[in-house]
């Protein structure tokens, strides 16, 4: 998820890995990865049969003179699978939403 | 007398040094053991199913474009992997008995061909030999050799008579094993091929349990060495049905998704959108510490996976 404003400079930026954590050979506390190194998992991370994960964000933004430095801004989530664990040119993009979101500029009443 | 002890002798070590070298033999499903293929051709040969197309062209053209019709080169990862797993794996694992090509046997491969290339059960050790070197001229070789390695390695796959056939009975006992001159589906009668004349029934083929043979539960304990790839059928079986879900895998990869024997999944367009819903609600605030005001974007992200099995697995 990243967050915008709207010169395109990013303010906010942070991602979430969603996986199983293989065990190397089952055994200690290593992780493995190919698969003639991997047995059972160290720890389940991924998305389950049938399951909801909601994943909440507060950002918090800049602000000039008590005011938020910018009215708007684009929020942009993207979900990725990274079938070798980072972004290459195997991992597809499988969702992405652009949001605006945009901050009121009127106070409801002086000094507030 | 003292001729029978000397031989009694000799013979029991003769005989542990025996069992201490043979290899485990990969195990076949036919009940009469076929001539082992020597060469990555006649191996190709042996499970050739170029003419099913004549009479299923439209299946056949669905299952080209899966991975199943490259298993082992897959999109070049696989192969890489495959190559890896000796490299890093099998040359530096101290009891393996590999340190170089001419070491591989059959055994040495299953950890990736149980479930790439099953078939390699019916092959000599020279054919796992042969599949290594042609990872290496895929991955080392100039242009041409890499293509040509390329080339011999597309023609290895989960075929039809994979599917159909050498893997299409789970419980032999009950059902019988399966017959060379025999093609394995929803239905049994004549099968108008002279090759294979015999349809029989698989009670297994439509069932989430088929997949599961490759799409697994986790280490394969059954082999010395215990590979992990896949894990799909342990969620599917120990998460997705425990909490009631009621489709096989067969349901959304080949029917609701349109797709059939062009079984697909995180790369397809199709299975990416029935695998997940994906949701993004924002809104600003105006937070306050006291007299500061701090504007903050609060934004939720719901994703709900619809899928059979964990995402991803592995």
């Amino acid at each position: 998820m990243t967050a915008k404003d709207p010169s395109g400079k990013v303010v906010f930026s942070e991602s979430k890995v969603l996986m199983p954590v293989p065990h190397q050979l089952g055994i200690g506390d290593r992780m493995g990865r190919g698969p003639y190194d991997k047995s059972g998992l160290l720890a389940e991370w991924g998305l389950h049969p049938l399951e909801e994960k909601k994943e909440e964000y507060r950002i918090f933004l800049p602000t000039k003179d008590k005011k938020p430095e910018s009215l708007e801004y684009t929020l942009e989530v993207e979900l990725w699978y990274f079938p070798f664990g980072k972004k290459d040119e195997y991992a597809p993009l499988w969702r992405k939403e652009v949001k605006k979101v945009r901050f009121s500029d009127k106070e409801p009443y002086p000094g507030a | 007398m003292r001729w029978r002890k000397l031989l009694g002798y000799v013979s029991v070590p003769a005989l542990l040094v025996g069992l201490t070298v043979a290899s485990p033999e990969a195990k076949t499903p036919y009940k009469e053991p076929l001539k082992k293929a020597k060469t990555v051709d006649e191996l190709v040969a042996m499970y050739d199913s170029s003419e099913c197309v004549n009479c299923h062209a439209d299946i056949a053209e669905e299952w080209s474009k899966s991975l199943h019709a490259r298993s082992i080169f897959g999109t070049g990862r696989t192969i890489a992997t495959i190559l890896t797993a000796y490299k890093v794996g099998l040359k530096n694992f101290p009891y393996a008995g590999v340190k170089d090509v001419k070491d591989l046997k059959v055994e040495h491969l299953m950890f990736c061909a149980k479930c790439h290339l099953p078939q390699l059960a019916e092959a000599e050790d020279s054919v796992a030999q042969e599949i290594i070197k042609l990872a290496m001229d895929y991955m080392e070789g100039d242009e041409k050799t890499s293509a040509k390695a390329q080339e011999k390695l597309e023609k290895l796959n989960i075929n039809c008579l994979i599917c159909h056939q050498r893997n299409a009975i789970i419980h032999k006992w009950v059902e019988g094993y399966p017959e060379r001159k025999a093609v394995y589906g929803s239905k049994s009668g004549d099968h108008p091929f002279e090759k294979m004349p015999k349809m029989k029934h698989s009670s297994a083929i439509k069932e989430a349990i088929f997949c599961g043979q490759c799409h697994g539960l986790g280490p394969n304990f059954e082999l010395d060495e215990p590979s992990q790839c896949a894990t799909a059928y342990g969620y599917y079986l120990w998460s997705y049905v425990a909490k009631g879900g009621m489709k096989s895998c067969q349901d959304c990869h080949m029917r609701e998704s349109g797709l059939g024997h062009n079984i697909q999944a995180y790369r397809d367009k199709k299975m990416q959108e029935m695998a997940v819903d994906f949701h993004v609600n924002a809104k600003p605030i105006y937070w306050r510490d006291g007299a500061v005001i701090k504007p903050l974007i609060y934004a939720i992200v719901e994703i709900r996976n619809k899928a059979g099995h964990a995402i991803p697995d592995g």
